[in-house]
């Protein structure tokens, strides 16, 4: 699904190059549910936003559902995104002068759906996240957890492949965020393929597999997980 | 595609920027169509045709310092004088000159003894010369001969045989029929003026009359305190003609006080509070048409900056740069088009009031669309350049926590 081989991001000012990505290799399979870990400043959002296709990479090849995305140009770029990624953002990114259902609408708009298709998927997204009947209400009239379902059923309207969340539940209780986490493990079920960025060991142990980037790098594929385990027993 | 729904209701959600920006273009169609409408009246005004020479016209005065100075004479050896001048195509003794805001009109009648219905025009008392020295066109009919030519003396009562009318002037006297033949009188009076000639048009003293075009000719010179001629150069000459003119005059005769004007000076004097009207009328369209402008221009970068985190956003979910830039336009277009239904409303109501009120001219729906679109197409071109600042904006702006 996802094939990173080499990848770098450097972000240059007039004095200092900083490198926020550097030989950065991953290979994520279709239908995985897959955490990545790191702490801040490590390069986690860099590698987010390269896999979304929301920035380009300095070097290396990316393979996003077999297709080699380096050259694509910002219209085909925008395309894939709205096709094959779906996002959901730590901090919801719903436009606040819109209500629930024109804010799902958007992406919907941008694929060129008919109204009636748009309805269709706007109203069978809300039903998934048990937010039907609020669907004229603006995201200010909503709690954080209700917003954050509203993002997913967003990124879930446009039936993506591809699910990356970046910190989902970081605004959120410990209630809301198990809510939401269970959404998501239920989304992975019906075979989407998730990356998601996490502060939380908690969270990021339900995933099927643990990625950690430590300066810009990927430092062990397999074993995080099992090794902070038995660093905190 | 477009998202005009939402659009709209975003809008209302910040409706009191986008209504002060609609107001502003409101006010400015208001205020630009009638200035327009004024400038256009203005400029037709300027520009209609005069039926004369303008440019190698020059317009001679003299007063005599004698009492009892021999005028007549004095005209016939001026006018041999200036006829035998070279570059001079030939000269004209008038009562008033063309264009120049001082004339002499008359009311007349189409049947003897009337006391109502007459048709006021503008006279001129001249020569058989005339013609040839405005470089006006006879169309129907014949010039006055010399044996036609009366010479008044001072507080003389004229009845004119014969006079030339110009062809505005034949039409509204006999519409649907031929002037030419015909007579005129004057109120309460039996003397007849036949018409024996029509010149195709002379717009007379007062281009600003509204019976500007009405005119009639006579063959004759009245004895004053004071004399008029009109001289016509040939193409190219009049400046050189105007520095000898008045020395030859005054070498002939240095009893005289001698002014000279050129017609185009007389024009552009009548004319001159056409031009500033028209010049400041331009300045306020030009300013208000900038302020408005720029007015799009920081509402929109305001907006833009406001919403850049909006705009990652919507980049993140699939809109590509020429999405963001076409949202932004249309959201322009939509305050504008808001703005110039009510400022097209505001105009023709404001026009009402100037119209009656200070006889300006009626606002046109041709100038007031017309207007309307040239504001749009300002109003997108303000909006362009931050539309397209605003598609450069990274998607990975929704990413950051700003």
């Amino acid at each position: 699904m996802l094939k990173m081989h080499n990848i770098r991001k450097s972000y240059r000012t007039d004095t200092i190059e900083t490198h926020a990505l550097r030989d950065f290799s991953l290979e994520v399979n279709e239908g995985e549910f897959v955490s990545v870990t790191g702490p801040s400043g490590s390069g986690k959002t860099t590698f987010l936003n390269i896999a979304g296709l929301l920035e380009t990479p300095t070097g290396g090849e990316y393979l996003l559902d077999g297709q080699e995305v380096g050259n694509l140009s910002d219209r085909e770029r925008s395309r894939m995104r709205n096709e094959k990624i779906g996002f959901i953002f730590q901090g919801f990114n719903l436009i606040p002068d819109l209500n629930l259902f024109d804010n799902i609408d958007v992406p919907l708009r941008y694929r060129g759906f008919n109204g009636k298709e748009r309805r269709r998927r706007i109203e069978r997204a809300l039903e998934q996240v048990g937010l039907s009947a609020r669907a004229k209400h603006l995201p200010a009239q909503l709690s954080g957890g209700q917003q954050q379902r509203v993002a997913i059923a967003r990124a879930l309207a446009g039936e993506p492949r591809f699910l990356l969340a970046d910190e989902p539940t970081g605004n959120l209780d410990s209630l809301m965020a198990r809510q939401v986490m269970e959404l998501l493990e239920f989304i992975n079920e019906w075979g989407t393929t998730i990356v998601m960025v996490t502060h939380d060991p908690d969270l990021a142990r339900r995933a099927q597999r643990n990625i950690q980037i430590v300066d810009g790098q990927v430092s062990d594929l397999r074993q995080s997980i099992a090794q902070q385990e038995i660093a905190t027993a | 595609m477009f998202e005009l729904k939402p659009m709209l209701s975003a809008l209302w959600r910040n409706k009191v920027s986008a209504m002060l920006i609609a107001l502003q273009i409101a006010l400015t169609l208001a205020i630009v169509s009638n200035a327009v409408t004024i400038i256009q009246e203005r400029q037709e005004k300027i520009a209609r045709p005069t039926g004369i020479d303008v440019e190698n016209l020059i317009a001679v005065t003299f007063m005599p310092v004698p009492a009892d100075y021999d005028m007549a004479g004095a005209v016939a050896a001026d006018l041999d004088l200036m006829r035998s001048m070279p570059g001079v195509v030939d000269a004209s003794v008038t009562n008033q000159a063309p264009i120049s805001g001082s004339g002499s009109a008359s009311g007349y009648f189409f049947e003897p003894n009337q006391e109502v219905g007459d048709i006021t025009a503008n006279y001129y008392q001249t020569d058989p010369h005339f013609i040839n020295t405005l470089g006006l066109k006879l169309t129907a009919g014949r010039n006055f001969r010399e044996d036609e030519m009366d010479i008044l003396g001072p507080h003389q009562n004229y009845n004119a045989d014969v006079a030339i009318i110009t062809q505005q002037f034949a039409d509204q006297a006999f519409p649907g029929e031929s002037a030419l033949g015909k007579y005129l009188y004057g109120g309460r009076d039996d003397h007849p003026t036949q018409i024996i000639g029509i010149v195709e048009r002379h717009i007379g003293a007062w281009p600003g009359w509204s019976l500007a075009g009405n005119v009639v000719f006579y063959p004759v010179m009245a004895e004053g305190n004071h004399k008029r001629y009109l001289v016509r150069t040939e193409p190219g000459q009049r400046d050189e003609i105007f520095k000898q003119l008045e020395d030859k005059l005054a070498e002939r005769d240095p009893q005289r006080v001698i002014h000279l004007e050129t017609t185009e000076n007389h024009m552009k004097e009548t004319y001159s509070s056409d031009n500033l009207m028209i010049k400041v009328l331009t300045l306020v369209v030009s300013l208000l048409t900038f302020i408005v402008a720029l007015g799009i221009v920081g509402l929109t970068i305001f907006w833009i900056n406001q919403r850049a985190k909006q705009i990652g956003i919507r980049r993140a979910l699939g809109a590509s740069r020429r999405n963001i830039s076409r949202y932004f336009l249309l959201e322009n277009s939509i305050i504008a088009i808001t703005g110039l239904v009510l400022g097209g409303t505001a105009a023709m109501l404001i026009n009402g009031l100037i119209a009656s009120n200070f006889s300006q001219p009626l606002l046109s729906l041709p100038m007031l669309i017309t207007c309307a679109l040239v504001l749009l197409l300002v109003s997108l071109l303000a909006a362009l350049v931050p539309a397209l600042r605003a598609a450069n904006i990274s998607p990975a702006m929704a990413t950051r926590s700003v």
